[in-house]
C-alpha cells in the first residue's frame, strides 16, 4: 500500500478524487487536506509517500507548498488541476505525473503504476523545489507574504519560527531549515537566520563567538560553528 | 420722334456692352452687400467709361449732345452709393465740360448730380433695410426718370442763352428721359437674371449634390463592393445626366451604367489608360473630349467622347476610381467635373469611416470573443469534476447543474447582440454563480440586491460576467471560507449604479490579465455612454473589493417599468 494524501480545497474534487484512488485498492489515504498550511502540518506528521496535489487553492497554491517543504520530506508528487494551459509541460518535466480534472479512472490507474515502479525502485521524488519568492506568515485568520529580500532576520523559540522585518514579527509554518536551503538567509546561529543584505556590522570577539548588527540596529548572535561558515558566505 | 428713335438705338448698342458687362467676372462684385475698396474702384472705372461712352455715342443737335450718359452715373450710385454715384458723375461730368458746347458747364453739373441722385436712392434702401431693391428695373427706371428730369432743370437754369435752352429742352427732354430711363431699366433688369441665373444654378448644383450625397453614402456605408458600386453608379447617372459612370476598384470594373454598357462590363479588368493613371497616380484625369478624346481600348465604334475618372482613396491609399463618360455628341460640362471630383472626395472620406467602423465593430466582436473565452476552460472543466462528484451522492442536483452549465454556455454562445436588459444579464451569470455555488459550498455565498425598476435597464452584454469572474476567480476562492459576493443594483442621484463587492479585498490594479475583462467593460461603457460613466475599483485589502459601474439614468425606463409593473 502506497501512503497517500489528497490536498485539494473544493470538498467535491476531494471526494470524487478519494473515491478514484481508494478505488484503485492500491492507496493508503492518510486524509484529505483543504489548504497548504493544512497539508504542511499533515506531510510533517504522517510522511506521505506521495501526494495529490491541487494546484490552485486559497492563499497558498501547490508550488508554494512545495516550496515550503524541506527535502527530506519531499514526497512523491501527483498535481491534479482542471487546466493550466502554460504550466502542464513544466509539471512534466519536474513531476511524477499530472492528473486532469475531472480524472478518468483508466487514466489515473497509468499514473498508479508510475507511482508503484518508482517507489519500488526507491527513485526519489523528482520534484525539485524552486527558491522560496516569498515566506508564508499567518497572520490572525490569513496569510501574509514576505519577500525574503525585506527580512531582516528570524528566529525560532519555543513557540515556533518568526521572520522579523520592518513591521514586526511574524510567525511562519516553515522551518529555519527549508527558509536556509531556499532563501538567501544565512544561518549565524543555531535558531537565527540573517539577511546579509542587512547586515551592518560583524563583531568578532577573542572566543571566538560574535554579533551581527543589522542595518535595523538588531543585535544578533553569532556561535563558533557559523562564524566560519558564515565568513565563507560573505567572503572575508 | 426720329430722336428718341436713335436715341434708343444707342441705348441698344449700351445693353449689349452692358450684357457683355454681366458675362464677365466683374458680375462678381454685384452680389449685393457692402462692396471693397477695390471693386469700388473697379466699379468706378467701368461705370466712368461707360458713361463716357454715353456721350460719345450721343447726337450733337442744336449745338448740344443729346445723350444716354446718365446712365452709367444713375447706376454707378445705386449700385456703389452716393460716392461712387458722384465720382462717376464728375468724371462723366467733367468729360462732357471737355467737349465745350453752350450747355457744357450745365450738363457737367447735372451729370453729377444724376450720380448723386442714384446714390440718394441707395442710401434711401439701405435705411428702410431692402438693400436689394437697387437691383429692380423699376427702381433703375424711376430714378433715371427723375435724374434727367432734374437735368433738363438745370440745363433750363445754367444755360444761355435762355431761349436757346429752352428750345433744346423741348427737343431732347422726352428722348433722353425715356431713352436713359429704359436703358438703365433695361441693364439692371440684365444684371438682375444673369444674378438670378448664377444662384439658381449654384442652388441646383448643390442641392444635386446632396441628393447624389444622400442616396448614395447610405449605400456605400454597406461596403465597397459590385453590388453597392452598381447602385451607386445608377444614382450618379440618373441625378447628373452624364454619359455614362463607372465604378472600379484597383484592377477591375465593380459597376458601368449608361452609353457603351454593351461592352464595358462589370468584372472587366481596368484597361483604359485614363483610369490607369487616376489609379497609379493618384490624380484626377481629365479627357475633355475636344483637347484629348477618350478613345475606347475595346471597341473602335463605341460612344464615349470624354471621361473624368477621380480616384478614390482612404488613408493616402487609391482603392479604386469613379469615372463619368459623355458621348462624343455632348460636352463635358464643368459642373459635372467639379461634380465628380467633389464626390470621390465625398467618397473617400466615407470609406475611411466605414473602414472606422468595420475595424472598430471587429475590434469589439474579437473583444467579446476574449471575455467568452476567458471564462471556458476553467469553470467548465471544475464544474464537470463538480458534477461527476455530485453524481455519487445527489443525481437530481447534478441534473440541476448540468442544466445550469447548459444554460450559461448556450446563452454564452448565442449572445451575438450588444445590448441586453439587466435582467437578461443577471439570468446569465445566475447560472454561473449556481454551479460555482456547487463548487464552492460554504465558501462562496451570493447575495443580489437589484432594485426592480432597474431589471429593463439596457446594458451592453457581458457587463456583469467578467465582474463576478473576478470576484470569484481572485476574489473568494482565495480565502480558507465564508467567502461573500454582493451584487447591486440601485438608482444614485441621476445615476444607475451597478455593483459587485467580495470580501476577498485582493484587488491588485496592475496584474495581467485578469484586469483585462474588466478594462473592456470600462472602455465600452464609456464609449457607448460617455467618459463621466464606466467602472471604478476600490480595494481595502483584506476586506473588500468593489468595483463599481455607473450608468446615466435613463428616465424612460423609470417609467417603463413604472407602467409595467
Amino acid at each position: 500500500m502506497i501512503r497517500a494524501l489528497i490536498i485539494d480545497d473544493e470538498q467535491h474534487a476531494r471526494e470524487e478524487l478519494e473515491h478514484l484512488v481508494r478505488a484503485t485498492g492500491v492507496f493508503e489515504i492518510l486524509g484529505s487536506c483543504t489548504n497548504v498550511i493544512d497539508a504542511l502540518r499533515k506531510i510533517r506528521t504522517e510522511k506521505p509517500e506521495l501526494i495529490f496535489l491541487d494546484i490552485e487553492m486559497p492563499a497558498l497554491n501547490g508550488f508554494e507548498l512545495l516550496a515550503m517543504l524541506e527535502d527530506e520530506l519531499m514526497p512523491h508528487v501527483v498535481f491534479v488541476t482542471a487546466y493550466n494551459e502554460y504550466a502542464l509541460k513544466s509539471f512534466e518535466e519536474k513531476t511524477l505525473d499530472y492528473l486532469l480534472k475531472p480524472v478518468s479512472p483508466q487514466r489515473l490507474l497509468k499514473t498508479v503504476n508510475k507511482v508503484r515502479d518508482m517507489i519500488r525502485r526507491g527513485d526519489p521524488p523528482r520534484y525539485q523545489a524552486e527558491s522560496l519568492s516569498h515566506i508564508p506568515c499567518q497572520f490572525a485568520n490569513r496569510v501574509k507574504f514576505i519577500s525574503p529580500a525585506t527580512v531582516d532576520y528570524v528566529y525560532s523559540d519555543v513557540a515556533g519560527i518568526y521572520v522579523v522585518t520592518h513591521d514586526g514579527h511574524f510567525f511562519t509554518e516553515l522551518t529555519l531549515r527549508v527558509l536556509e536551503e531556499r532563501t538567501a538567509l544565512l544561518r549565524c546561529q543555531r535558531q537565527y537566520l540573517v539577511n546579509p543584505e542587512r547586515i551592518d556590522e560583524i563583531i568578532f570577539f577573542a572566543n571566538g563567538l560574535g554579533e551581527i548588527k543589522t542595518r535595523a540596529g538588531n543585535t544578533l548572535p553569532v556561535s563558533r560553528r557559523y562564524l566560519r561558515q558564515l565568513k565563507v558566505s560573505l567572503q572575508l | 420722334m426720329l430722336l428718341m428713335f436713335e436715341l434708343l438705338q444707342q441705348t441698344a448698342v449700351l445693353i449689349v456692352v452692358a450684357y457683355l458687362f454681366s458675362k464677365s467676372p466683374a458680375m462678381d462684385y454685384l452680389s449685393g452687400g457692402k462692396l471693397q475698396k477695390r471693386q469700388l474702384l473697379f466699379l468706378y472705372v467701368v461705370f466712368s467709361l461707360f458713361s463716357i461712352l454715353g456721350t460719345y455715342e450721343g447726337l450733337p443737335i442744336q449745338g448740344a449732345i443729346a445723350n444716354t450718359r446718365a446712365i452709367g452715373a444713375v447706376l454707378a450710385g445705386l449700385i456703389g452709393g452716393p460716392i461712387l454715384g458722384l465720382s462717376v458723375g464728375l468724371t462723366a461730368g467733367l468729360h462732357r465740360f471737355s467737349l465745350g458746347g453752350f450747355t457744357a458747364f450745365s450738363c457737367g453739373i447735372s451729370t453729377t448730380v444724376e450720380g448723386l441722385v442714384g446714390g440718394l436712392v441707395y442710401l434711401y434702401l439701405n435705411r428702410r433695410k431692402q438693400p436689394e431693391q437697387v437691383f429692380h428695373p423699376l427702381i433703375a427706371f424711376a430714378t433715371t426718370l427723375v435724374a434727367e428730369m432734374l437735368q433738363m432743370t438745370i440745363i433750363l437754369i445754367m444755360a444761355r442763352p435762355f431761349t436757346d435752352a429752352v428750345a433744346l429742352v423741348k427737343v431732347i427732354a422726352l428722348p433722353m428721359i425715356c431713352a436713359n430711363s429704359v436703358g438703365a431699366a433695361l441693364f439692371m433688369s440684365m444684371v438682375r437674371d444673369q444674378r438670378r441665373v448664377r444662384d439658381k444654378v449654384g442652388a441646383l448644383f448643390s442641392s444635386k449634390a446632396f441628393t447624389v450625397a444622400d442616396r448614395t453614402l447610405g449605400i456605400l456605408s454597406r461596403g465597397f463592393s459590385s453590388e453597392t458600386a452598381r447602385e451607386m453608379a445608377e444614382i450618379i447617372r440618373e441625378e447628373t445626366a452624364v454619359g455614362a459612370v463607372a465604378i472600379t476598384d484597383r484592377s477591375e470594373i465593380l459597376a458601368f451604367s449608361g452609353i457603351g454598357a454593351d461592352h464595358h462590363h462589370a468584372g472587366n479588368s481596368v484597361v483604359s489608360k485614363w483610369s490607369k493613371q487616376a489609379l497609379f497616380e493618384n490624380r484626377v484625369v481629365f479627357a475633355d473630349g475636344f483637347n484629348e478624346n477618350f478613345k475606347c481600348p475595346l471597341v473602335d465604334n463605341c460612344p464615349i467622347g470624354s471621361v473624368l475618372v477621380v480616384p478614390l482613396q482612404v488613408d493616402q491609399e487609391v482603392v479604386g476610381t469613379i469615372s463619368l463618360y459623355e458621348p462624343k455628341t455632348k460636352l463635358f460640362l464643368n459642373i459635372n467635373r467639379s461634380f465628380g471630383e467633389g464626390l470621390a472626395t465625398l467618397y473617400s472620406h466615407q470609406l475611411l469611416r466605414s473602414r472606422f467602423e468595420e475595424q472598430k465593430s471587429l475590434l469589439v466582436q474579437s473583444e467579446l470573443k476574449l471575455i467568452q473565452a476567458q471564462v471556458n476552460p476553467h469553470f467548465l472543466f471544475n464544474a464537470l469534476n463538480t458534477i461527476m462528484a455530485v453524481v455519487r451522492k445527489d443525481a437530481g442536483q447534478a441534473r440541476e447543474l448540468l442544466l445550469q452549465l447548459s444554460t450559461f454556455f448556450r446563452t454564452n454562445l448565442k449572445r451575438s447582440q450588444d445590448i441586453v436588459t439587466l435582467e437578461e444579464e443577471l439570468a446569465h451569470i445566475g447560472s454561473y454563480l449556481e454551479i460555482e455555488k456547487a463548487r464552492f459550498g460554504e465558501r462562496l455565498f451570493v447575495y443580489q440586491q437589484i432594485d426592480p425598476v432597474l431589471l429593463n435597464l439596457q446594458i451592453p452584454v457581458f457587463t456583469l460576467q467578467p465582474l463576478i469572474e473576478n470576484a470569484i476567480k481572485h476574489g473568494v476562492a482565495h480565502l480558507l471560507d465564508h467567502g461573500k459576493v454582493w451584487v447591486r443594483a440601485y438608482c444614485e442621484t441621476g445615476f444607475v449604479i451597478i455593483e459587485v463587492e467580495d470580501n476577498a479585498g485582493n484587488y491588485r490594479p496592475p496584474i495581467e490579465p485578469q484586469g483585462l475583462g474588466m478594462r473592456l467593460v470600462d472602455r465600452r461603457i464609456k464609449n457607448i455612454y460617455g467618459q463621466e460613466f464606466g467602472l471604478t475599483v476600490a480595494c481595502v485589502p483584506h476586506e473588500k473589493t468593489l468595483v463599481q459601474i455607473k450608468f446615466p439614468l435613463d428616465k424612460e425606463i423609470l417609467d417603463d417599468s413604472g407602467a409595467n409593473h
